[in-house]
């Protein structure tokens, strides 16, 4: 394991694109303490430190590694692009316009990249703008009655706004070098490094706040988990498929046995994060009128805030297995997957092409997303119960989204430093 | 001082702005982000493209010396 490293970094490419990798990591992690201007740093420090956990920015302040309310000029962290990208993923669903570019191919696709690019930096302004007003408000962190700003002007806001959303186009950036020219999905590394930064501080308040008993339990609780979501993410079926022999000119093509791995857990981790951002609409609803006692402000914040109560854990549950059957709907054609296998002249053994393999392929895919939807639900649900059972915080230190988060990158980035050590024809990390 | 400051930042963020705008996008979305396929476009990248990596990283650190040294200043001046 430890060799594998060495030769990571003896191999100079390799090796080059590792340290490019940190080195951006290091930039956007020092970006992320930097106060954007106008900020008072003494005074918001001083709030931070005292609110109380649970705080309804949870999620948001998770992927952006607590630069969020501390106001940084990386304050917004990538969720502006993951945004962007679901409400795209979801219009070319709608708009056959954009339907008709994802068929397109490569070009097409580029197309949307760049739609989601300008969608980014509108939520990045519209987020921006959002907490800015929130902060001169005082509501940004509540229980708190210190100034956050120095200057409560519209200059200093718009300025502010500015800056953050500049902010959110270097993060943009950083994310499509680190895929260009570094190794593995520069967002996804990017969500990691975030994801891990709040780690160690949240793991230190649960032992400052419930002991050391408790402390080593929760450890030896999220290696358990970890070790099973790696079992389950690298669990897949695989569905023969026999390719015909046919000659082209002189040469045999052809002949072999493959198969179509379909992965139990085959959206990853976007049905949670598409849940979650789903449930912090109503929150998030609350939180601008929070001074009216109508009837649904009441209804949503003693059921939707705080995230212990029983309706909350179904809804959540239920929006997950939705959202996993969905997205792999989205991503997993088997009728096109059925086409190009005819095309080709392979066929499942024992089933016709065309029609049949396709209804076969979509009958298993759907028994499969069963448990991994399951799967999915349950993992998330582990803080909600963490958090009555220990008392822990919303952004415990190991909830299921900042679990599967880490194992879905760390095994993808790992397997493509493994695919690329092999290329040279080293003992990779995984045997 | 302060006003200079803040009109050199106003101005080196709309350019960061236009400037990662004008960047080649790489990556598409979320199916790739999270356990996707391997994409890697191997197209290697044009003179123009580099010439406006190095542009970028020039403002880009112009802005981030803005959005220091108005952090310092604000912070003796109130």
């Amino acid at each position: 394991m430890l060799g594998a490293f060495v030769n990571a970094f003896r191999t100079p490419d390799l090796r080059k694109k590792l340290l490019f990798v940190l080195f951006i990591v290091a930039i956007f992690r020092l970006g992320s303490q930097v106060p954007a201007p106008g900020v008072h740093v003494a005074n918001v420090q001083e709030c931070f430190n005292s609110i109380e956990d649970g705080s309804i920015y949870g999620l948001i302040n998770l992927f952006s590694g607590g630069a969020l309310l501390q106001l940084t000029i990386f304050a917004l962290g990538v969720m502006p692009y993951i945004t962007a990208s679901i409400i795209l993923q979801l219009l070319v669903v709608v708009i056959p316009r954009l339907e008709a570019l994802k068929k397109e191919g490569q070009s097409g696709q580029a197309k949307i990249t760049q739609y989601t690019r300008y969608l980014t930096l509108a939520l990045a302004v519209l987020q921006a703008t959002g907490i800015v007003a929130l902060a001169r408000t005082g509501n940004l962190l509540p229980n708190c009655n210190r100034d956050l700003l120095y200057r409560d002007s519209w200059q200093t806001a718009a300025l502010m706004v500015i800056t953050m959303t500049a902010g959110t186009a270097i993060i943009m950036w950083f994310g499509e070098l680190i895929t260009e020219k570094g190794i593995g999905n520069g967002m996804s590394i990017l969500i990691f490094t975030q994801v891990v930064a709040t780690f160690p501080a949240s793991l230190w308040a649960v032992q400052q706040s419930e002991g050391p008993w408790v402390f080593g339990s929760v450890i030896l609780i999220g290696l358990i988990v970890m070790a099973a979501v790696v079992f389950i993410e690298q669990a897949q079926r695989r569905i023969p498929v026999q390719y015909a022999r046919r000659m082209v000119g002189r040469k045999m093509f052809g002949g072999s046995s493959t198969y179509v791995p379909l992965k139990v857990n085959q959206a990853g981790i976007i049905p949670v994060i598409f849940a979650s951002s789903l449930l912090y609409l109503p929150t998030m609803a609350v939180q601008f009128n929070q001074d009216s006692q109508s009837q649904w402000v009441q209804w949503i914040s003693t059921y939707f805030v705080r995230g212990d109560h029983p309706l909350y854990m179904i809804a959540y549950f239920l929006l997950i297995i939705f959202f996993t059957y969905f997205y792999v709907a989205i991503n997993f054609n088997p009728q096109e997957v059925a086409d190009n296998m005819k095309k080709y002249g392979g066929f499942i053994p024992g089933i016709r092409a065309g029609k049949p393999t396709e209804e076969y392929l979509s009958y298993v895919l759907s028994r499969i997303t069963f448990p991994g939807a399951l799967y999915l639900g349950l993992i998330s649900l582990i803080p909600l119960v963490a958090l009555i059972l220990v008392n822990a915080n919303q952004n415990f230190p190991f909830g299921g989204t900042s679990i599967l988060i880490m194992v879905g990158v760390a095994l993808d980035t790992v397997k493509q430093i493994e695919s690329q050590l092999q290329q040279r024809n080293y003992e990779g990390f995984l045997r | 001082m302060v006003i200079f400051f803040e009109v050199l930042l106003v101005i080196s963020s709309m350019l960061l702005i236009l400037l990662v705008l004008l960047h080649k996008g790489r990556g598409g979305g979320m199916s790739d982000m999270f356990g996707g396929g391997m994409s890697s476009g191997l197209g290697g990248s044009s003179v123009a493209e580099r010439n406006l990596d190095r542009i970028t990283v020039g403002i880009g650190l112009v802005w981030f010396a803005c959005v220091v040294g108005l952090g310092l200043l604000l912070q003796t001046t109130a």
